[in-house]
C-alpha cells in the first residue's frame, strides 16, 4: 500500500470486518444558502458492499458525495468512519477515492502516467509505480501496450476503465463513483456495469456509486438508498425496494406501477375514489384509514372463467406494446389508465378495443400512507 | 461546364487577392530589406549593386548593440513580470467570483484601449511629478501598464478553458497544492502562457511610443529608428529594421515549435 496522509483513516477503514458498518452518516443536513439541499440523512455504508444512491436529478446525490470525498462538508450532523469522525478531514485525508462524471483523466498524460498518478505524488519509486500500473491495466482489462498511449486517443469506455484504474492505484478502502457511466451509450454501458460487479468482487474494496439510473442502481448494488429532494426514502436490497416500497416516490421510481388512493368507507371496506362504487381487499390493514395501494403491472390477472382473485375490475384495452417475452396494455378504467404486463403466451394479439376483466390478490399490492 | 468555368474564375480571383494582400503586407518589408542590402546610400529602384556592408556595419556598432541590450532587457523584463501578474490575474478572473468583479476586469483591461501616445505623455507627466529619473525601469513600467492586459487576456482564454475538476481530481488523488500545480495546472494553462510570452516579449520589443516618453537616456530600438528617420539617416537603419523584423519572425517560429513540440509530447499534434 501507498504510505500516506490517508493512513489514519486508511487502517481505521482497514480493521473493520467486511459486512460490518464502515462509514455512518449521522443526520447530515447540508445548506446552501439558506436551502436545505440535504435532509438529515442517516445512513450506514458497510464494508466491501456495493452500494448505490440513486434518485432523481436535484435529489442530492453528488452533494452527498462530495462530503463523503471531502469536497464538501455536512452544515450540521457528522460522517463517521467506524468510530473516527472524518465531517471535516480534506480529501486527501480520508480513505477514499472518487471516479468523476465526467472521469476527470488528465488530458497531457498517457494512460500509464494517469494510472502511475497517485502512486507518483506519494514518492513511489519509479519501476513500482511501472509495475503496479500494469498489474492495474491488467485487472481492467486493457491491454499492456496501453501503457504508453494518450489518453484522449482512447474509447469511451477504454477511458472509463483507466479511471477506475486510478482510483484502485490509490488504494483507497473506499471508491466513490459519481455517476461515470452516464454519457456511455447503452450497449457499452450494460458491458461496463457488469465489469464494474466483477471488479468489485475482485478488487475486495467498498464501492459507492450514485445514478439517477434505476436499471443501474438494481443491476450492479448489493443495497440501494433512494433519494429524493435531499431525503433519503428508503434503503434496501434491490429485491426489497422493488417487492416492498414504502411510499408512492420509492415505487415510481423503481419501475412502472398502478396506483390507486384508497380509504376505509363508513359503511365498512376500502374504496377508491378511481373505482366509485366498488369495495377492495387491502393487506395489511393496520390502524391507517387512508392511503395508496400500489401494484405492478405483473402483479395484475388476466380475469377470465375460474380465475380466483381478491380485487377485480373492467377495463377498455386503449394500447398494446410488445417487450418481447412479455406484453404491456395500456388500459383504461373510467378516466384511470392502468399498465398490465402478460407473459407472450398468455396474449390475445387483437384485443386493442375489447373490453376485459383484470384483478390482482391482496397480497400482491403494497399499501402505502404516502 | 458553365460550372467549372466558374469555379476555374473563382479560383483565379481568389489568388490574385491573396497575392495582393501578402504584397500589400510584406512589399514594404521586402524594400527594408533590399534596402539594407543595397550598396548605395539611398535606397532606389532598380538597385545597382548589393552588399552586406551595412548589415556588419550594423552587428559591428558600439551604439546599435547597446541598444539592442536595452530593447533585449526591457523586453525581458515585461516578459517575466506581465507574464506573472497576467497568469495571476487570469486564474483570479477565471476561477473566483467577487463582488465588482466585473467593473475590475473592465478597469484592468481599459488601458489596451487608451491611445499609446497619450498614455506614455500621461505616465511621463506623473513620473516628473513624483520625481522619478527616467530610464530603461521607468519604460518597463510603462509596457507594463499596457502589456499586460493583453496578456491577461490571452491567458484567460486558457484559463476559461480549463477544467478545474481535473485539479478537484488530483486533490482526491493525494496531489498537494504544489503538486497539483506543476503536475496539473502548468502543463495545461502552458499553450497559453507560452503564448503570453511571446505576444508580451513582441509587444515590449517593438513598442515606440511608450518608449518615446519614458526611456530618458536608455535608447531603444524603435526609438533610435525613428531619430535616425527624422534626422542623420543612414543605411543602418533599414538594416537594424530588418534585423529586428527577422529576430522578431524567428522567435515567433521558436515559439510556434515549441507549442508543437509540447503537443506531439503530449500525443495531441
Amino acid at each position: 500500500m501507498i504510505s500516506s496522509k490517508n493512513e489514519v483513516t486508511q487502517n481505521v477503514a482497514e480493521e473493520i470486518k467486511p459486512g460490518q458498518p464502515l462509514l455512518d452518516l449521522v443526520n447530515v443536513c447540508r445548506d446552501f444558502d439558506k436551502v436545505k439541499v440535504i435532509k438529515n440523512v442517516n445512513l450506514v455504508v458497510k464494508k466491501n458492499e456495493f452500494f448505490t444512491l440513486v434518485g432523481p436529478s436535484g435529489s442530492g446525490k453528488t452533494t452527498i458525495l462530495k462530503m463523503l470525498a471531502g469536497m464538501d462538508q455536512p452544515t450540521s450532523g457528522d460522517i463517521v468512519l467506524g468510530s473516527k469522525s472524518i465531517s471535516t478531514l480534506p480529501p486527501d485525508k480520508r480513505p477514499t477515492c472518487m471516479v468523476f462524471q465526467f472521469l476527470a483523466l488528465f488530458p497531457h498524460m498517457t494512460v500509464g502516467q494517469n494510472i502511475e498518478f497517485p502512486m507518483r505524488v506519494k514518492g513511489m519509486r519509479a519501476e513500482d509505480c511501472i509495475a503496479k500500473a500494469q498489474k492495474l491495466l491488467d485487472l481492467v482489462h486493457l491491454p499492456e501496450d496501453y501503457y504508453n498511449k494518450n489518453v484522449m486517443k482512447c474509447s469511451g469506455g477504454e477511458r472509463q476503465r483507466v479511471a477506475i484504474a486510478r482510483a484502485l492505484a490509490y488504494d483507497s478502502e473506499i471508491i466513490l463513483f459519481d455517476e461515470p457511466l452516464s454519457a456511455i451509450d447503452a450497449k457499452l454501458r450494460k458491458t461496463l456495469q457488469k465489469e464494474l460487479k466483477d471488479l468489485h468482487r475482485r478488487s475486495g474494496k467498498t464501492f459507492i456509486y450514485i445514478t439517477h439510473s434505476l436499471e443501474e442502481a438494481m443491476f450492479m448494488s448489493d443495497r440501494v438508498g433512494v433519494l429524493c429532494k435531499g431525503e433519503l426514502k428508503q434503503v434496501g436490497t434491490p429485491e426489497e425496494i422493488y417487492a416492498h416500497p414504502v411510499s408512492r416516490f420509492v415505487a415510481e421510481f423503481i419501475g412502472d406501477v398502478n396506483i390507486f388512493p384508497i380509504r376505509v368507507k363508513p359503511t365498512g371496506g376500502w374504496g377508491s375514489t378511481d373505482f366509485p362504487g366498488q369495495l377492495f381487499k387491502v393487506e395489511p390493514h393496520g390502524d391507517d384509514l387512508e392511503g395508496y395501494i400500489i401494484v405492478r403491472p405483473e402483479a395484475l390477472k388476466l380475469v377470465k372463467e375460474g380465475t380466483q382473485v381478491d380485487n377485480v375490475i373492467e377495463c377498455k384495452v386503449l394500447n398494446q406494446f410488445s417487450l418481447g417475452s412479455r406484453s404491456q396494455f395500456q388500459l383504461a378504467c373510467g378516466k384511470k389508465e392502468i399498465t398490465l404486463e402478460l407473459p407472450r403466451s398468455e396474449v390475445d394479439l387483437n384485443s386493442v378495443g375489447k373490453t376485459i376483466k383484470i384483478g390482482w390478490n391482496a397480497h400482491d399490492a403494497i399499501f402505502v400512507t404516502e | 461546364m458553365e460550372y467549372t468555368k466558374q469555379g476555374r474564375r473563382n479560383r483565379t480571383l481568389i489568388i490574385i487577392w491573396t497575392i495582393f494582400v501578402i504584397a500589400f503586407i510584406y512589399l514594404p518589408v521586402i524594400c527594408d530589406a533590399l534596402s539594407s542590402i543595397s550598396k548605395g546610400r539611398y535606397f532606389m529602384f532598380p538597385i545597382k549593386k548589393f552588399s552586406l556592408d551595412w548589415w556588419s556595419k550594423t552587428a559591428n556598432s558600439i551604439e546599435i548593440s547597446s541598444l539592442v541590450s536595452n530593447s533585449l532587457l526591457i523586453a525581458f523584463v515585461v516578459t517575466i513580470l506581465s507574464t506573472v501578474i497576467a497568469f495571476c490575474g487570469a486564474l483570479a478572473f477565471a476561477r473566483f467570483s467577487w463582488k465588482g468583479k466585473k467593473l475590475f476586469q473592465k478597469i484592468i483591461l481599459l488601458p489596451v484601449f487608451f491611445p499609446q501616445p497619450v498614455l506614455g505623455l500621461a505616465l511621463l507627466l506623473w513620473f516628473n511629478a513624483i520625481g522619478i529619473n527616467l530610464s530603461w525601469q521607468t519604460a518597463v513600467f510603462a509596457h507594463l501598464v499596457w502589456i499586460t492586459p493583453v496578456v491577461t487576456l490571452v491567458i484567460a482564454i486558457q484559463v476559461y478553458g480549463f477544467d478545474p475538476t481535473l485539479e478537484d481530481a488530483a486533490r482526491d488523488l493525494g496531489a498537494t497544492p504544489f503538486q497539483i500545480f506543476y503536475r496539473i495546472t502548468l502543463p495545461l494553462l502552458w499553450p497559453g502562457v507560452w503564448s503570453g510570452m511571446l505576444f508580451a516579449f513582441l509587444l515590449s520589443w517593438g513598442n515606440f511610443p511608450l518608449s518615446l516618453y519614458t526611456t530618458g537616456v536608455d535608447n531603444t530600438v524603435p526609438k533610435w529608428l525613428y531619430s535616425k528617420m527624422v534626422a542623420g539617416y543612414t543605411p543602418m537603419v533599414p538594416t537594424l529594421g530588418t534585423m529586428s523584423t527577422l529576430g522578431a519572425a524567428g522567435l515567433m517560429l521558436v515559439g510556434a515549435l515549441t507549442v508543437y513540440m509540447m503537443h506531439r509530447r503530449q500525443g495531441r499534434a
